[in-house]
């Protein structure tokens, strides 16, 4: 049962990180490898408002929400954006090197010392039991947040104009320019909702388990989970994740607990040879790189 | 005599820096008329089209002589979202549609021109095209080839445009199907005062629609006129009509191969 | 590729085509250079050695990603697990049997091969940007094998190895590493050259250039797709060994994706497609720490900085690699031959174009 409670816990969290991805490939093409440095800025910006705004905790977090949201509107804006038309590798390595810049400026702001966002909140850690397993409070909020989440996104996406027209920008750019969608504003409100949401990963994680630099191996540890699924669906996403999270968790219980961070790239080599589109991806993305 | 909405002046397009796929292309297409621009494969109709909706940039190819003015202001070289803010809608030959999503979804994906009401504006398009109503929720890579050339058209017209850039509408379609599209757009011009520059192959329907015509061969114009003079002329009638006179001749004597075409006629 | 000539381009055959050096004053140049650098170890500067050293051990690898990436056009983040296969072969050839130089390092390189099999076989079905995170899962892998051979043999912080010997004599000076290390990357450096002017390098270009007509060309695609991963990894795999020797140490810790990230910018930042955009990278990207240390000390910058220059160091990295994308694309080569250009062409500044009316 703990080991159930344990997985769902991990599927929630890789599930939450990996719909920053699917957002930007599917919009974009591009892979954004600063997603998990991303999410560790969300989580030092609830860091950050935790102490600004002591006394007031939901503040502090609809803030810190915020806040990420409108840093990857300002990163799609002030840097992708520019190698938007270039080669996707291009892009690709620009999220890196930007990942890296983060890091680095991560720490000479914070220091690399670990926090704890949650008692800055000023609210204590607990758990609940359910059957004979115990789940932490925090994770249970983040298997909420994650399906709110995924339904928001999916109401978006179907049922408003502006979801339709991410989507419709996501499959034919050129198409949609000429009927007047503005491609820089729906790529910018991708990186936005992006961010959002790993912003809220880290925020939760942070909360759960501290905040240090390990939170960056995660972010890179969900992407095997965004791709198996296939990187341009968020149905994929969820599955892609239920399946790392459950081939981790139980492989750590009964092989080798060090296998931790080496599990989610066994499955992505897995998918990559038997079907690199991923479970629910469009076979036509192989060649488009 | 309409008012000219559109002036393609002495146009020269250049494919990476060398290229020369249009010269001196000069055609006007007067506000309310259908004008259809004739050619053969690689004539430089596309390119002529291109060179007005502003696609020209992702081929590494410029204007670089001449211009495109369109109600008097200067279009060449402008990226395509300015163009189609202007009015002008291009309905492409190839990814025409977007094919994950339904043809509901098509619909609302284009962004009207300022101050016109998309309700409306949908509503309109399923006035003119029937049959996308009972195809709302079907996904548009599903679709048959006449039923997607409707539902471009339709979302070119959700664009409230006032110009409507054509390329190929018969392209790959039965004749039944090309002749019911084109009475479309004919009320299409009627009913809203819709200027149409129809590109096209297929001369003879164009021409049965069109109330002017361009031939361009070679990157240049070499005839024009409006439809009866064009359909007379003996050229026209041999390269583009495939009317022969007599009986089945060896290919040796086809004119075209004979000797080169003369258009003054 | 041809030099660029003030008023033209005189080849007259085809050994002057695939030439390496053309006029008297190229040749002067490269001699100048040679002497420069056998001269460099005897001015005394122990500090400046070992920086030199390590540029040389960066070039290897340099060149080899170059090959793979720059040339082929393979994409490639799984360099560093490259470099700790050799690395590790190296180490544990030592601890386990005690094997001297002159078997590790064949069997390093052979590692190196079996691996470039292996990353190479993805390249097949794949490309660019999932090609690339094949590459990287397998990164992943490798480095896990070393952690768990780390773990399991007690070596929790390290596997130490002995320097080199043949016979009574011992490589542990630094101006003996120098020449030994000279050797090897001017090797690589020769060796990626003559690839590039054969068959191989033809055939790789073309594929870079368009799969399908190379194919049509009669071009074996998939052999020298993975004919580049296993050259481009047995170098590669050889660099790790020489990396352990020269530590004298082997650590999983140390072949993290940052490295791979290094050796990327490397190829990046010295300019795809050119064997000098390598050596002009890897010196690049091996001196930048250094360079920022000494920034940091120089400017007026936040104490705490001084405290955090690993910190200081990632950030600067991050930011000189964003630069050269967005607004150098050609890299360090890029703006080389600009500068070349500039004096060869003065006063005029275009090249005529080829072809052009």
């Amino acid at each position: 049962m703990q080991l159930t409670v344990n997985i769902l816990v991990l599927a929630a969290i890789y599930a939450l990180v990996s719909c920053g991805y699917v957002l930007i490939y599917r919009v974009s093409r591009v892979l954004n490898l600063a997603h998990g440095e991303l999410m560790m800025l969300g989580a030092y910006g609830l860091f950050a408002t935790a102490s600004l705004f002591s006394g007031h905790p939901l503040l502090a977090i609809a803030v810190a929400a915020l806040l990420a949201l409108t840093v990857g509107g300002l990163v799609y804006v002030f840097l992708m954006r520019r190698m938007t038309g270039e080669a996707v590798l291009a892009a690709v390595l620009t999220t890196i090197a930007l990942g890296i810049l983060l890091r680095g400026a991560m720490i000479l702001v914070w220091t690399a010392q670990e926090q704890h966002p949650l008692e800055a909140l000023g609210f204590s850690s607990s758990s609940i039991s359910v059957g004979d397993a115990r789940i932490s409070t925090v994770s249970a909020v983040l298997i909420l947040t994650t399906a709110a989440v995924y339904a928001g996104l999916h109401l978006f996406l179907h049922y408003t104009s502006w979801g339709i027209r991410m989507r419709a920008a996501g499959q034919n750019p050129l198409l949609a320019a000429q009927r007047g969608v503005g491609l820089h504003a729906i790529y910018a409100l991708a990186w936005g909702l992006a961010t959002f949401t790993g912003g809220l990963a880290g925020m939760l994680i942070a909360s759960d388990a501290g905040l240090d630099q390990t939170m960056v191996v995660i972010g890179l540890k969900a992407f095997p989970a965004a791709l198996v699924g296939g990187l341009d669906s968020l149905v994929g996403a969820l599955i892609g994740s239920l399946i790392v999270a459950t081939a981790e968790v139980l492989l750590i219980y009964y092989v080798d607990p060090l296998l931790s961070d080496v599990v989610p790239f066994f499955v992505l080599l897995a998918m990559l040879i038997v079907r690199p589109w991923g479970l629910f991806g469009s076979k036509e993305e192989l060649d488009r790189v | 005599m309409n008012p000219t909405l559109l002036r393609v002046d002495k146009l020269e397009v250049v494919y990476h820096r060398v290229l020369t796929a249009v010269q001196g292309v000069s055609l006007h297409v007067g506000k309310g008329q259908i004008v259809t621009l004739l050619g053969t494969n690689g004539a430089g109709k596309t390119t002529t089209l291109r060179a007005i909706s502003g696609f020209l940039g992702m081929d590494d190819a410029r204007v670089t002589e001449g211009s495109v003015s369109y109600k008097d202001e200067r279009l060449e070289n402008r990226p395509p979202h300015q163009v189609t803010a202007c009015g002008i809608v291009l309905v492409p030959e190839r990814n025409k549609v977007f094919e994950n999503l339904t043809v509901a979804e098509n619909l609302q994906v284009p962004r009207a021109a300022k101050g016109a009401e998309p309700r409306r504006l949908l509503e309109r398009t399923y006035e003119y095209f029937p049959a996308l109503t009972r195809l709302r929720r079907r996904e548009a890579g599903y679709l048959s080839g006449g039923e997607r050339q409707m539902l471009v058209i339709g979302s070119a017209l959700m664009c409230a445009p006032e110009l409507l850039l054509v390329d190929e509408l018969s392209l790959g379609l039965a004749p039944l199907v090309v002749d019911e599209l084109m009475r479309r757009l004919q009320s299409i011009r009627d009913e809203l005062g819709m200027t149409i520059l129809l590109v096209e192959q297929n001369a003879a329907i164009a021409l049965e629609v069109a109330d002017y015509g361009y031939i361009i061969e070679n990157g240049r114009i070499v005839l024009d006129g409006d439809p009866g003079r064009l359909r007379s002329h003996q050229d026209i009638q041999e390269f583009y009509l495939g009317a022969s006179k007599g009986s089945r001749r060896s290919y040796r004597d086809v004119k075209q191969y004979r000797r080169s075409r003369r258009w003054y006629g | 590729m041809s030099r660029p000539h003030a008023s033209g381009y005189f080849r007259t055959g085809y050994g002057g085509e695939i030439a390496l050096l053309d006029t008297r004053t190229q040749k002067a140049g490269l001699a100048a250079f040679a002497l420069v650098l056998l001269a460099l170890p005897f001015y005394d500067a122990p500090f400046l050695l070992d920086l030199v050293n390590q540029v040389l051990l960066a070039v290897v690898g340099a060149v080899a990603l170059m090959l793979l990436t720059g040339f082929a056009g393979q994409v490639s983040l799984g360099h560093a697990g490259l470099l700790a296969a050799g690395a590790f072969t190296t180490g544990v050839l030592f601890k386990e049997v005690g094997a001297p130089f002159w078997v590790t390092l064949p069997a390093s390189a052979l590692t190196g091969a079996a691996l470039g099999v292996v990353f190479g076989l993805p390249s097949l079905r794949l490309r660019g940007l999932y090609l690339a995170v094949s590459t990287l899962a397998l990164h992943f892998i490798v480095i896990y094998a070393g952690n768990e051979y780390e773990t399991r043999r007690g070596f929790s912080t390290g596997v130490v190895i002995d320097p080199p010997r043949i016979g009574e004599w011992v490589l542990t000076d630094a101006r003996a590493w120098y020449f030994v290390l000279l050797g090897f990357a001017a090797a690589s450096v020769l060796f990626a050259l003559n690839l590039l002017r054969a068959n191989t390098g033809r055939a790789w270009r073309a594929i870079h250039g368009r799969e399908a007509v190379a194919e049509a060309l009669g071009i074996n695609v998939p052999a020298y797709k993975v004919l580049a991963f296993v050259i481009s990894s047995t170098l590669t795999s050889i660099a790790g060994c020489l990396f352990a020797y020269y530590r004298g140490f082997v650590s999983a810790e140390a072949f993290s994706l940052f490295l791979t990230i290094q050796y990327v910018a490397m190829v990046i930042i010295g300019g795809l497609g050119s064997v000098l955009g390598a050596v002009l990278g890897a010196v690049f990207v091996t001196l930048f720490p250094y360079l920022i240390e000494w920034l940091i000390n120089v400017l007026p910058t936040p104490a705490s900085w001084a405290n955090q220059v690993f910190a200081v160091n990632y950030a600067a990295f991050g930011l000189v690699m964003i630069l050269f994308l967005v607004f150098e694309p050609q890299g360090l080569v890029g703006i080389w031959r600009r500068i070349q250009n500039y004096f060869l062409l003065w006063p005029f500044k275009h090249r005529p174009l080829s072809g052009s009316k």
